[in-house]
C-alpha cells in the first residue's frame, strides 16, 4: 500500500497523468510511494469514520446485509463454540460437585455403629440395551437415616426414587424387561443436585435388612468431605491440553477469515469513498468501523447461538454424557477475553488484509506482481514451537497446573500455528511451478498464481485440526495401549457369565435351571463350586487350614475348566495346582479325604465335619483357563460323584451362550440374574476393557472433533459461496461464450483440492512432527499409526470434497446468464 | 431488410424477469457480414434481445433460428457449444479471466473447442497483435489499461473465427478515443472474417460504425434502415 496523501495540486496532476496514460491505452504505473502527511485525527473524526463504516455495513442493500450478515453467522459460530469451551470447566466443577456429595466411599464403612442415622448400602447397578444404570440399595436402621443428595426420604422397602430420565425410560412400554427387572414401585424422582447430569439413569431402591446381609458397611452421612485431587497420568494430561488446542485454534482461524468475507466488494466502496476524497487514513478507519459491525454482529450472533445451545443442551446425551443446562456458564474472565478479543481481532485482520492493496480514487490497485511469501518468519512459529517443546523431552510434562503445562500448550499452539503460516507459502511455491494442462487445471493455477491466500485461508483450519487430531492419534494410541489392559477373557467361548450366590444345592440347581430356560439362552453351562479343607492339617488356628476349591459341574463343563478326555456322570478329576497355589499344602490328590463342612464364620468346621474321599483312581488334569480367563484348581466333580447337597454356601457360576436372533437375549439373561438375587450379577466378556478415565477423555475429544469439524464444514461452505459470489459476473460471461459446467465444475475442484492436498501433506508431516515429540516427552515409543493417519486425512478431504459438492447447485445458479445483466 | 438469406432470424420473442417484460414480441435478423447496431434507452430490453439471440437466456415464446437451426429448441450443451464454435462475445465489464495472461484469455475459446495449447496460443497471439495489443501478451487483466483489455477482449471474441459476434456496449467502459479504436479494429476485423456483428449500444458515436441500426423500446424492435 502506497501512502498516497490527500488530494492536494500536485496530486491532482498526478491523477491526470495517470488518466492520460489510461486513454493512451498505456498501463497505468504503480502508484508512487509517497509518504502521507501526517495529521492530528481527534476522537470525533475517528467516531465519524468509525460510524460511516458501520453504516456502510448495514446501508448498501441486499449485498451489503448479505455480507454482513455472512461475516455474523461465521463470527457468530466461532464465537458459541468458544463460549461453550469456556464453559467447560464449570460444567466438569459442577458435575464433580454433586457426585462428590452422593457419594459413600469416604463414608461407608465396617467402623459406623448402627443408630438412627445410618443405611445399610447395597449394590443394584445393571446395563439395559447398552446404558449404565446405576441403583443403590438402602435399607435404614433407624428413623432418620442420612439422606442422599435430591432425596427427601428414603424410599420404604418395595419402593424407589429415580432420575428423570430412568423415570422416563421405565414408563415407556417397549422397556417392559427394565420394569420387571427394576420392579419397585416409584415413589419420587431425584432432584438435579442429585445427578450428575439430566439424561443420568440413577435410582435409590429401599429394601429390607436381609437384602444387603452380607454386605456388612453402613454409611452415617453422604458426599466426600474433601475430595481428593488426583494428579492426571501424563498422557491424559497432554491428550486434554493438545486435544483443546486443536479444536479451538481452527475456531480461531475461522474467526479471522470470517471477518474478511466480501473483502473485494468492500475494497471497490472504499475506493468510491476516496473518489470523493476520503484519504487512506479515512479508508482504514471507515473498513475498521464496517469489520467492527461485522464482529459485534457476530458476537450478538454468538452468544444467541450459545444460549440456544444452552437450553437445549439439557435434552441431549451425547455419547451417554448429558449436561445440566444450568452448569453451562461460561468463565465471566474467558467471556470478558472473547468479547473483546473478538473485534479486535476483526479490526487487526481487517487492517493487515488492507496492506496489500492500494485503494486509489481510480479503483483498487491489487498488488498484480506479488512479492513471493517469505520462508523465514513463517519458519519461526514451529522453530520456537519446538524449541518449547524440546526441553520437556528429558523433564516430562510436570502435573496439572504446573509452568510446563503451559509450556506445552503454547510449544504445540506454536507448531500448529506453523502449519497454518506455512501453508501460504508451501500452496504458493508448489502451484507457481505448473504449466499447462487442461482448462479447468489452468483455470484453477492461474487462479491459486494469482491469489493463493483465500484458498490457503480456506483449508487452514481444517490442516490444524487434521494436524493436531494426527497427534492426539498418536498419543491416543500409546494411551490405549497403556490404558487398555487385555482381561484374558475367551469371547468366543461363552457370551455372558453370571454368577449366583446361593445357599443350599437345591438353590444352585434351580438357578443353574432358570438360566437354562430363560428366553434367548441357547446354551448354558453351571458350575457350582463350593470348598473344602484338609481335615489332617495340623494348623492350630481354624483360618490357617488350607481350602480348595471343589466344582461339580456335567462333563461338557468341565471341560471348559480342565484339560479332560474321557468323562461321565460319576467321574471325578482333581488338576494339578496352580500358579497361585502352595504347592506344600495342596492336599487334593487322589485318595485324599476332604472336608466339605464349614461354619457360620465360613472357617472349616473341625467339630462337625463333612467328610468325602477322593477316589483312588481319579486322575491328575492340566488347567484350562475358563471363558473368563479364569483357573479352577482343586475337584472337579460330576453330580453323580458328589451331591451339591453337600457344599457349604455354595455359588453358582454360568456361562452362556447368547441366541443373537433374539433381540434383548442379554436383557432376559440379566432378568434372571436379578430374580435370583439382588446380589448377583452378570457379565459380557470382552477381550479388553479400557480404563473410566481414558474413555472419557476419548469421549470428550470426540464430542469435540464433531464439533469442531462441523463448523470447519460450515465456514467453508460459507467462504466458498462468498468467493463464488464475488465472481458470479465472470462466471457468466465464460457461460456465455460456451464454456461447460464440467469445465467450471472441475476448475473449483481442482482449484479446492490442490490447496487441500498440500494443506493435508503438510498437516501430516507436522501432524507426526508433534506426535513424535509428545510421545517422546511422556517416553513412549514413537509409532506412526497409519491407518488413523489415513483416516484423518480421509476426513480431512472428505469434508472438503462434501463442502465442494454443497457448493455446485449455488455455482449452476451463479452461472445463468441472469448475472450479465448490467441495469 | 427482409429476413431472406438472413444468418440469425428471430421473431416474436417474448421474455419476462419477473412480473417485468423486457421483450414483448421482438423481431430481429442479421445477414453475414453484416454489422447492425441494437439501441435503445436503459431497460428497453436491449441486452435481452442479444442474450435471446445468442442463446444464453431462452425466450419465453417466439423462435430464434440461426442457419436454419432453432436455437430455442436446442438442449443447453448444443446451444454452449454453438457459441463456443461459431458465437464471439465482447462485454462491457468483467470478462477477461484475471488469473489467465492475455494471451491465455484470448486463447480459451478454443481451448474449450480443443485445440490444443500450443497452437491456442499462436493463433491467440496473433489476433492481439491484429489489435495493436501483442506487447501486454503475458500480462494479467489487471495489469493492462482499459483500452488494451476491450482489445484483448475482442481478440478472444474473433480468435475462433465467429460467424456471429455479440458486443454488447464493448466501448461503455472506454473514453471516446480508446472506444472509436476498438470499434474500428472490431469492425474491420468483422468484415475481413465476414463475420456478422450484433451490436449493442446506447451511444450514436458508436453505432455509426453499423450498417443498419435496430431500436428497442418497450420489449419491441423496430428497424430503423429506411429511417437512417
Amino acid at each position: 500500500m502506497s501512502g498516497t496523501g490527500n488530494v492536494t495540486p500536485l496530486r491532482g496532476t498526478e491523477e491526470r497523468a495517470r488518466e492520460h496514460a489510461h486513454a493512451a491505452g498505456q498501463a497505468p504505473q504503480t502508484p508512487p510511494a509517497r509518504p502521507e502527511p501526517r495529521q492530528r485525527v481527534g476522537p470525533a473524526r475517528w467516531a465519524a469514520d468509525l460510524a460511516t463504516g458501520a453504516r456502510f455495513a448495514v446501508s448498501g442493500g441486499r449485498e451489503s446485509w448479505t455480507r454482513t450478515l455472512l461475516t455474523a453467522v461465521g463470527v457468530g459460530l466461532g464465537v458459541a463454540l468458544l463460549l461453550i469451551a469456556a464453559a467447560v470447566p464449570h460444567i466438569v466443577s459442577a458435575r464433580d460437585d454433586r457426585t462428590s456429595a452422593r457419594s459413600y466411599t469416604n463414608s461407608y464403612s465396617s467402623d459406623v455403629k448402627p443408630g438412627p442415622d445410618t443405611v445399610r448400602l447395597g449394590f443394584g447397578s445393571t446395563t439395559y440395551r447398552g446404558s449404565d444404570i446405576t441403583g443403590l440399595l438402602l435399607a435404614p436402621d433407624g428413623d432418620r437415616p442420612a439422606l442422599p443428595p435430591g432425596v427427601d426420604r428414603i424410599p420404604a422397602t418395595g419402593e424407589m426414587v429415580v432420575s428423570p430420565a430412568l423415570k422416563k425410560l421405565l414408563a415407556d412400554g417397549d422397556n417392559k424387561l427394565l420394569r420387571e427387572r427394576l420392579d419397585y414401585k416409584i415413589v419420587d424422582t431425584i432432584g438435579d443436585e442429585g445427578l450428575a447430569g439430566p439424561a443420568e439413569l440413577f435410582y435409590y431402591a429401599g429394601v429390607g435388612p436381609d437384602a444387603v446381609e452380607d454386605v456388612s458397611s453402613r454409611l452415617d452421612h453422604w458426599g466426600v468431605n474433601s475430595p481428593t485431587q488426583e494428579e492426571l497420568d501424563p498422557v491424559l494430561l497432554l491428550l486434554i491440553v493438545v486435544g483443546c488446542v486443536v479444536l479451538l485454534l481452527p475456531v480461531a482461524i475461522f474467526i479471522a477469515t470470517a471477518v474478511r468475507f466480501g473483502g473485494e466488494r468492500r475494497d471497490r466502496r472504499l475506493a468510491a469513498l476516496r473518489l470523493v476524497g476520503a484519504d487512506s487514513r479515512m479508508t482504514r478507519r471507515i473498513a475498521a468501523g464496517e469489520a467492527l459491525v461485522g464482529s459485534l454482529l457476530g458476537l450478538a450472533v454468538g452468544t444467541g447461538i450459545f444460549l440456544l445451545i444452552r437450553h437445549f443442551i439439557g435434552g441431549v446425551a451425547v455419547f451417554g454424557t448429558s449436561i445440566f443446562s444450568s452448569d453451562v456458564q461460561p468463565s465471566a474472565a474467558i467471556t470478558t477475553l472473547i468479547m473483546v478479543a473478538v473485534p479486535t481481532c476483526a479490526v487487526v485482520v481487517t487492517q493487515i488484509a488492507l496492506r496489500s492493496i492500494a485503494i486509489e480514487p481510480l479503483g483498487v490497485v491489487r498488488n498484480t506482481a506479488p512479492k513471493p511469501r517469505r520462508l523465514w518468519w513463517r519458519l519461526l512459529f514451529p522453530v520456537l514451537g519446538l524449541a518449547l517443546l524440546l526441553p520437556r523431552l528429558s523433564s516430562g510434562t510436570g502435573n496439572s497446573g504446573d509452568a510446563s503445562v503451559y509450556q506445552i500448550a503454547a510449544g504445540a499452539v506454536l507448531m500448529l500455528v506453523g502449519i497454518t503460516a506455512l501453508l501460504p507459502w508451501l500452496v504458493e511455491a508448489v502451484v507457481n511451478r505448473f504449466g499447462g494442462g487442461p482448462v479447468p487445471w489452468q483455470l484453477a493455477t492461474r487462479r491459486l498464481q494469482l491469489s493463493s491466500g483465500a484458498a490457503s485461508r480456506a483449508v487452514s483450519g481444517i490442516t490444524v485440526a487434521v494436524a493436531g487430531a494426527i497427534a492426539i492419534t498418536m498419543l491416543f494410541a500409546a494411551a490405549e495401549s497403556d490404558n487398555t489392559t487385555s482381561t484374558g477373557q475367551d469371547p468366543t467361548r461363552a457370551d455372558v457369565v453370571a454368577y449366583i450366590p446361593v445357599d443350599t444345592g437345591a438353590q444352585a440347581r434351580d438357578a443353574i435351571a432358570q438360566y437354562t430356560g430363560t428366553k434367548g439362552v441357547r446354551d448354558a453351562l453351571g458350575v457350582t463350586e463350593g470348598m473344602v479343607s484338609d481335615p489332617n492339617s495340623k494348623a492350630k488356628a481354624p483360618g490357617d487350614i488350607p481350602v480348595q476349591s471343589v466344582m461339580v459341574g456335567d462333563c461338557r463343563t468341565l471341560k471348559e475348566l480342565a484339560r479332560i478326555g474321557d468323562c461321565r456322570d460319576g467321574d471325578v478329576f482333581v488338576t494339578k495346582p496352580a500358579e497361585f497355589d502352595d504347592k506344600d499344602t495342596y492336599f487334593t490328590q487322589p485318595g485324599a479325604t476332604v472336608n466339605l463342612s464349614f461354619d457360620k464364620d465360613y472357617n472349616p468346621s473341625r467339630s462337625k465335619p463333612l467328610l468325602w474321599t477322593i477316589p483312588k483312581s481319579t486322575p491328575i488334569v492340566d488347567l484350562k483357563k475358563d471363558p473368563q480367563g479364569n483357573e479352577h484348581s482343586g475337584i472337579l466333580a460330576t453330580p453323580g460323584a458328589l451331591d451339591i447337597a453337600d457344599l457349604d454356601k455354595p455359588s453358582v457360576q454360568m456361562m452362556l451362550r447368547l441366541d443373537p436372533k433374539v433381540p434383548d437375549a442379554i436383557e432376559y439373561a440379566r432378568n434372571t440374574a436379578a430374580r435370583l438375587s439382588s446380589q448377583s450379577d452378570i457379565y459380557e466378556l470382552r477381550g479388553t476393557k479400557q480404563s473410566d478415565e481414558f474413555q472419557t477423555i476419548k469421549r470428550g475429544l470426540f464430542i469435540g472433533a464433531s464439533a469442531t469439524l462441523l463448523l470447519i464444514g460450515a465456514s467453508m461452505i460459507v467462504s466458498m459461496l462468498e468467493q463464488l459470489r464475488e465472481r458470479k459476473k465472470l462466471l457468466s460471461v465464460l457461460v456465455a461464450f460456451g464454456t461447460r459446467r464440467a469445465t467450471l465444475g472441475w476448475s473449483v475442484l481442482w482449484q479446492t483440492a490442490i490447496p487441500v492436498v498440500l494443506g493435508l501433506a503438510l498437516s501430516v508431516a507436522g501432524g507426526i512432527a508433534l506426535g513424535a515429540i509428545l510421545l517422546k516427552m511422556v517416553d513412549m515409543p514413537i509409532a506412526v499409526d497409519w491407518a488413523s493417519v489415513t483416516t484423518m486425512t480421509g476426513i480431512g478431504a472428505g469434508v472438503i470434497l462434501l463442502v465442494t459438492l454443497v457448493s455446485m447447485g449455488p455455482l449452476w445458479r451463479m452461472m445463468r446468464p441472469e448475472g450479465l445483466r448490467t441495469e | 431488410m427482409t429476413p431472406a438469406g438472413s444468418l440469425l432470424i428471430a421473431e416474436g420473442l417474448h421474455k419476462s424477469y419477473g412480473p417485468t417484460p423486457a421483450l414483448d414480441g421482438a423481431d430481429f435478423s442479421i445477414h453475414p457480414g453484416e454489422v447492425v447496431a441494437v439501441m435503445g434507452p436503459s431497460g428497453s430490453g436491449k441486452s435481452t434481445l442479444l442474450h435471446c439471440l445468442a442463446g444464453i437466456v431462452t425466450p419465453d415464446s417466439g423462435t430464434v433460428n440461426y442457419s436454419g437451426r432453432q436455437l430455442s429448441a436446442m438442449p443447453d450443451s448444443r446451444r454452449s457449444a454453438l457459441r463456443r464454435g461459431e458465437f464471439g462475445f465482447v462485454f462491457q465489464f468483467g470478462q477477461l479471466v484475471p488469473e489467465l495472461s492475455c494471451v491465455e484469455n484470448v486463447a480459451l475459446p478454443l481451448r474449450l473447442n480443443g485445440v490444443r495449447r500450443k497452437e491456442a496460443e499462436s493463433r491467440a497471439l496473433a489476433w492481439l497483435e491484429r489489435l495493436e495489443v501483442g506487447d501486454v501478451r503475458a500480462k494479467r487483466p489487471g495489469e493492462v489499461s482499459g483500452g488494451q483489455g476491450q482489445r484483448v477482449a475482442v481478440a478472444r471474441a474473433l480468435v475462433s473465427n465467429p460467424r456471429v459476434l455479440f458486443a454488447d456496449e464493448p466501448t461503455g467502459a472506454l473514453d471516446s478515443l480508446n472506444g472509436e479504436r476498438v470499434m474500428e479494429l472490431l469492425t474491420e476485423a468483422a468484415r475481413e472474417t465476414s463475420a456478422a456483428v450484433v451490436l449493442v449500444t446506447h451511444e450514436a458515436r458508436v453505432a455509426a460504425y453499423s450498417d443498419r441500426e435496430v431500436v428497442v423500446r418497450d420489449g419491441k424492435a423496430r428497424d430503423m434502415a429506411g429511417v437512417r
